[in-house]
């Protein structure tokens, strides 16, 4: 696939109904907070150090579907097919529940965590989940996991509140 | 009954001095270290962390908050004379990017925000909400007990 999201969007403008205008993101939040951005970018790239780069985009677009962040989304949906990720495993990853045998054990054990810890709201992170995390990661692995889960909701919430527009995003992009 | 044990302590040093710079620099541009403790309060509440409330409401009264302010804040919307406008602003701004998973950040809670706060002043209220929600679920995804903090000591 040689498209970029904004080229299909374009071709299918031409052909059927007219999508809704993109609307303009409320604030450029790393212009005006730029060292608050750049420790944003070395926590990012401290708690994914360890954690196996398939799991860890799971991970991410999980937990980017559960807060419902557009860009987050659109990133790394996109980076985890340039990684070799398959579409239908990113289709079926918010039914996963439902469709384990396309997940390992441990990408489920970590999608499982990343929920609960996403979803503090509703009250805590229940110890079977931490059980099932442990029987699959290692001590440090899941502090590191944890981190990587913490990381990618704080996105979220960056992305969201300034409702930072999806669809530009190029895999790689911030590499 | 005894509390619940810890169920890791294991932090990532690069991932705590991460997090550290991160909590600094969001409060060092929001500029405002009592409303700041407040929507840290808030966020710990929603997400329940016990960790960070102890910290928190330790590090607020040794600011000089006061006990009102910090009992009440949970009522905070049916308490019209303990808070600022400002800080209204910032509570309900508060409450809904902790809340994410109820859907988006809806408009009227946006704008009530950017009436009281300039660009900076919101970007870094928004991070110093991203961070705070951070640090819950670091605390509460590894259990770590809450009473381990004393105030001026580590500060996230």
């Amino acid at each position: 696939m040689t498209t970029t999201a904004n080229n299909d969007r374009k071709t299918s403008t031409e052909n059927s109904p007219e999508y809704a205008p993109e609307r303009s993101p409320r604030l450029a939040w790393a212009k005006h907070a730029p060292e608050v951005y750049k420790a944003m970018v070395r926590l990012d790239a401290a708690a994914r150090e360890g954690v196996d780069p398939k799991v860890l985009e799971l991970v991410k677009i999980r937990a980017s579907q559960i807060n419902h962040c557009a860009l987050c989304l659109d990133m790394h949906t996109k980076d985890a097919l340039a990684a070799g990720e398959s579409v239908e495993r990113i289709i079926q990853l918010s039914a996963w529940e439902e469709s384990r045998h396309f997940y390992t054990e441990k990408e489920l054990a970590a999608i499982e965590l990343t929920e609960a810890v996403t979803v503090l709201t509703d009250g805590f992170v229940p110890d079977e989940v931490y059980e099932h995390a442990a029987r699959h990661f290692d001590e440090a692995e899941l502090a590191q996991l944890i981190a990587a889960i913490t990381v990618i909701n704080a996105w979220n919430r960056f992305g969201v509140t300034c409702r930072m527009a999806p669809g530009h995003y190029t895999p790689g992009q911030y590499k | 009954m005894t509390a619940a044990a810890p169920r890791t302590q294991l932090l990532d040093r690069g991932v705590e001095q991460a997090m550290s710079a991160l909590s600094a620099a969001a409060k060092k541009g929001l500029g405002d270290p009592a409303l700041a403790e407040l929507v840290m309060i808030r966020a710990s509440q929603i997400n329940h962390c016990a960790f960070c409330l102890d910290m928190h409401l330790k590090a607020a009264r040794r600011t000089g908050e006061s006990e009102d302010r910090i009992q009440l804040l949970g009522a905070w919307e049916e308490t019209e004379d303990l808070y600022t406008e400002r800080e209204r602003a910032a509570l309900a701004l508060t409450e809904a990017v902790t809340v994410l998973t109820d859907g988006f950040v809806p408009d009227e809670v946006y704008e009530r925000a950017a009436k009281h706060f300039d660009e900076a002043g919101l970007a870094h209220l928004i991070g110093l909400i991203s961070v705070i929600n951070g640090w819950n679920r670091l605390m509460v995804g590894r259990r770590v007990p809450p009473g381990g903090y004393r105030p001026g000591g580590h500060q996230p």
